[in-house]
């Protein structure tokens, strides 16, 4: 599975969206108004199935999709 | 103080979910006390509870919405959007500035709670669910209420045990009053089937342990009483001015006419044997209203099935009353789902609205040998009988006293 569409899932899968509404190209506050405490739970979602750890402005509430990609595949690569 | 319009009532509860549901099983004297299924809780002394078990069929609330919050929430939330519904009321139309929430509750959200707890200490801090911080908290459900309607309006949360949600009814209809706000969503939550609440219940002393025997275990005001049982749920009515009640054409379910509040001051947890601050409360109740004790023709009791509580309860009665009180029917509902606790004031409420609609009287199951002879009970099932003036009584620990007088429309 691609990284982009693993990010996908654990965000569905973390706010209780369905993975479609995730848009790309859209915040994502701006996509499905995610607010600050969802955020806490994505990033530790994320953490978790990348086996990373995220600084608390690598990803953001103002991240897109593509965003996040690239913060992640950047860590990841690293390890 | 001017009266205030109730125009709508949701219920979430033992009984049932909905008004006509729960009615239907109200009329019906059926019990639905049972043995707890939730978690295994054979351990407690009393392990027996009303529960809410399918309020995810009725519920509009989102997934996303629901891992936020704790079942108390939950409850508040579809009980105000069943309210809502039966006022006829577009929220979307109102000013939201203009628009309060009054909710009364005794412990919180101690699900939601208890979990991330048991997180804590098993996976650390970063097990903790970061929405623990907004779902715990008493006043959680009204902070939820107001983000999905987006009520904007003067709200409080009534904290004072099992009186709260009627104190927060009796606010509430002040604040009205004041004309600071067009309406109000009023009544309470409790969610206490939690293995944590329950704890916390069963060491509070007052609970019935006779489990081999759930629907004959709650007996207010009988010689075999043995304390009252748990339950849980909520009760939410929408309250507004009369005038604006009218000018609408909303359907008027009953007016709240009076209300009283005192403390015993005499004991941390019992109240005062003599129910004299509890009678001061009922007065200031039948005077707020403006009518005599004479014109009350039904009184909803609390009855929380504990010798003193009980008996100190009729003392009042019998103080405000006198000897007219053996004519008045005297019922105790809450013997058939359970004890809501915080939220029983708001339930009360909502039973007496429908006992008047539908000049019937609910009983009291399992009163079979009244400790307190001579006096009016409704019992084993219920009573057909016009109801014009209602008198609800609402107590908690600690000797917290609330009355409150409605009226049929």
């Amino acid at each position: 599975m691609e990284i982009k569409d693993k990010i996908k899932d654990v965000l569905a899968g973390s706010l209780k969206v369905k993975p479609e509404e995730l848009k790309e190209g859209l915040s994502l506050e701006g996509g499905i108004g995610v607010d600050s405490t969802e955020m806490v739970e994505a990033v530790i979602a994320l953490e978790k199935a990348f086996q990373v750890k995220l600084a608390q402005k690598e990803v953001t509430k103002f991240s897109t999709l593509n965003d996040i990609e690239k913060v992640i595949s950047s860590k990841v690569n690293k390890s | 103080m001017d009266k205030i319009a109730v125009t709508g009532i949701g219920v979430v509860a033992p009984s049932g979910i909905g008004k006509r549901q729960f009615w239907a099983n109200i009329k019906a004297g059926r019990s639905f006390i049972k043995e707890i299924t939730r978690f295994d809780s054979s351990l407690y002394p009393s392990h027996i509870a009303g529960q809410v078990d399918d309020l995810e069929k009725y519920s509009h609330v989102t997934e996303r919405l629901l891992k936020k919050i704790d079942a108390f929430s939950h409850m508040a939330l579809v009980a105000s959007e069943f309210a809502l519904q039966d006022a006829g009321i577009d929220i979307k139309k109102e000013d939201p500035n203009l628009v309060g929430i009054f909710l009364g509750n005794a412990i919180g959200g101690w699900l939601y709670a208890e979990t991330e707890l048991r997180d804590l200490y098993i996976e650390g801090r970063e097990g903790v669910s970061p929405y623990m911080a907004s779902a715990w908290f008493p006043a959680a459900p009204q902070g939820q209420v107001s983000i999905y309607y987006g009520i904007k309006g003067f709200s409080k949360t009534v904290v004072a045990d099992r009186a709260g949600s009627l104190m927060a009814i009796g606010y509430g209809r002040k604040v009205l009053d004041k004309d600071k706000l067009n309406m109000i969503l009023a009544g309470g939550m409790e969610a206490p089937v939690t293995p944590y609440a329950l704890l916390c219940c069963n060491t509070y002393g007052t609970l019935s342990q006779n489990n081999s025997q759930p629907q004959a275990a709650y007996r207010p005001f009988d010689r075999g009483r043995s304390g009252c049982v748990i339950g849980e749920g909520a009760g939410v009515v929408v309250m507004e001015p009369i005038e604006r009640a009218k000018k609408r054409n909303a359907s008027i379910c009953a007016y709240i006419s009076g209300y009283g509040a005192t403390c015993d001051g005499v004991d941390r947890i019992h109240p005062a044997k003599d129910g004299h601050e509890l009678a001061r409360a009922i007065k200031m109740a039948l005077d707020d209203a403006g009518i005599n004790p004479q014109e009350i023709d039904y009184i909803s009791l609390d009855g929380l099935a504990v010798d003193i509580w009980d008996d100190s309860e009729i003392a009042a009665l019998q103080e405000v009353f006198g000897r007219r009180l053996k004519d008045i029917p005297l019922s105790c509902p809450k013997s058939m789902f359970g004890n809501l606790l915080g939220a029983s004031g708001a339930m009360d409420l909502v039973i007496t609205i429908l006992a008047m609609e539908h000049k019937l009287l609910p009983p009291t199951i399992n009163l079979e040998d009244a400790a307190i002879k001579g006096l009016n009970y409704v019992t084993g099932e219920s009573r057909h009988r016009e109801v014009n003036k209602a008198l609800i009584i609402s107590r908690g620990r600690g000797g917290i006293n609330s009355a409150l007088v409605i009226e049929k429309s």
